[in-house]
C-alpha cells in the first residue's frame, strides 16, 4: 500500500482557492476546540437564510441566553466567533458556501486528527500493487506506516452516497489483501441520527463493521478525545 | 406562564413538517425523507413523553419561534432536506436534550 499525491484537474485548481481562504482556516479553528452545540449553531448558520446574529442568538439560549457563560467568558466569545465565521461563509452566496462548508469539514478533520497522531495529508490516494491507482483522492489521510487512516468528509449526511461507501471500502479491502492495517471511515458534520439512516440505504454491499462513522456529536473523538 | 415542553415540541414537529413540504420534490430522495421523518418525529415524540409536562427552560420558548421562522423561510428543496435533520437537532438543543 502506498499513498500518492493527487493528480492535479481543473476542480482542484479551483478548490485550492477555497482551501486556502484564510475564512477557512479560521472556522476550523474555532471549531476544533468547540463543544456539540456551537458545532450546531456552525451547521445552523452556515445553512441557514437569516443574516441576521441577534434571531441566531435567540435560536441557541444554551450559548447565549440569560443561563449561558456571560460576555468576557472564553465560551462566550467562542459562540460569538462561531456566529460571526458562520454568517461570513452564508453571506458568500449559494454555490460559494457550499464549497467553504465542505473545505471546513476537511480542514477541521485535519486539525483534530493532527492533535492524536501525525502525519495527516489532505488530498492523496492509495494505491495498492497489482490493482489499478485510484483516481480520486481521500480528503485526509494519515500516513503512519504501522496503521495508516483514510477519510472522506462531508457537510451532511445526504453526502454519503455509494460511491463515496465504495472507493472506502475497496482502500480497506486492499489494504487487508496486502495486510496492512488501514482505518477508514467517514466525518459528517450532521446528526448521527441522520448519517445512521442514510449509511443503511446507501450501503449495498459494503460491510458497515469495515467503516468508521464520525458525525457531529462525536468529532473529539477524531483528536482522541471525549466530547466537550 | 412559560410554555411546557410538550407545547415546544408540537411547534418543532409543525416546522418539520413544513420543511418535509418544502423538500418534496426531490423524488430522488423520497426514501432519505421518509426515514429522517420516521426517525426525527420520534426523537422528538419521546422527549414529550419523557418530559411533556415540564415548564420549558428559559429562552427555549424564544428560541423554537425563531427556529420554526428560519425553518420557514427556506424555499429551497435541497436546502430544506438538510433542516430536516438541522432543525430537529436545534429544538432538541433548546430545550436541554441530546441529538
Amino acid at each position: 500500500m502506498r499513498f500518492m499525491d493527487a493528480r492535479p484537474d481543473g476542480r482542484a485548481v479551483v478548490y485550492a482557492h477555497i482551501q486556502s481562504d484564510p475564512l477557512v482556516a479560521r472556522a476550523a479553528a474555532l471549531l476544533a476546540a468547540a463543544t456539540t452545540t456551537q458545532r450546531l449553531l456552525a451547521r445552523a448558520v452556515m445553512n441557514g437564510e437569516s443574516s441576521d446574529p441577534a434571531s441566531w442568538r435567540t435560536m441557541f439560549p444554551t450559548l447565549f441566553g440569560p443561563a449561558a457563560p456571560g460576555t468576557g467568558d472564553p465560551a462566550r466569545a467562542r459562540s460569538e466567533a462561531i456566529l460571526e465565521a458562520s454568517l461570513a461563509v452564508a453571506d458568500r452566496g449559494e454555490q460559494t458556501r457550499s464549497q467553504f462548508r465542505g473545505a471546513i469539514v476537511e480542514a477541521l478533520t485535519e486539525r483534530l486528527l493532527a492533535e492524536r497522531t501525525a502525519p495527516v495529508r489532505r488530498e492523496r490516494r492509495i494505491g495498492f500493487d497489482g490493482r489499478p491507482d485510484e483516481i480520486h483522492p481521500y480528503d485526509v489521510t494519515v500516513e503512519r506506516e504501522v496503521a495508516g487512516e483514510a477519510w472522506d468528509c462531508k457537510w451532511g449526511a445526504r453526502g454519503i452516497k455509494a460511491d463515496v461507501l465504495h472507493q472506502l471500502d475497496d482502500a480497506r479491502r486492499g489494504a487487508a489483501e496486502e495486510e496492512v492495517r488501514l482505518l477508514v471511515g467517514l466525518v459528517i458534520f450532521d446528526a448521527r441520527r441522520s448519517c445512521e439512516v442514510r449509511l443503511v440505504r446507501e450501503r449495498g454491499p459494503v460491510a458497515l463493521e469495515g467503516l468508521k462513522l464520525i458525525a457531529l456529536e462525536g468529532l473529539d473523538r477524531l483528536a482522541g478525545r471525549k466530547p466537550a | 406562564m412559560a410554555a411546557s415542553i410538550a407545547d415546544l415540541v408540537d411547534r418543532a414537529l409543525a416546522g418539520f413538517e413544513a420543511l418535509a413540504a418544502t423538500a418534496e420534490p426531490i423524488a430522488d430522495e423520497w426514501q432519505y425523507l421518509t426515514d429522517l421523518d420516521t426517525v426525527w418525529k420520534a426523537r422528538l415524540r419521546a422527549v414529550a413523553e419523557a418530559r411533556g409536562a415540564e415548564l420549558a427552560p428559559p429562552g427555549a420558548e424564544d428560541a423554537l419561534e425563531v427556529l420554526v421562522a428560519e425553518a420557514g423561510r427556506i424555499t429551497d428543496p435541497h436546502r430544506a432536506i438538510d433542516w430536516m435533520s438541522t432543525l430537529p437537532q436545534v429544538a432538541l438543543a433548546a430545550l436541554g436534550e441530546a441529538a
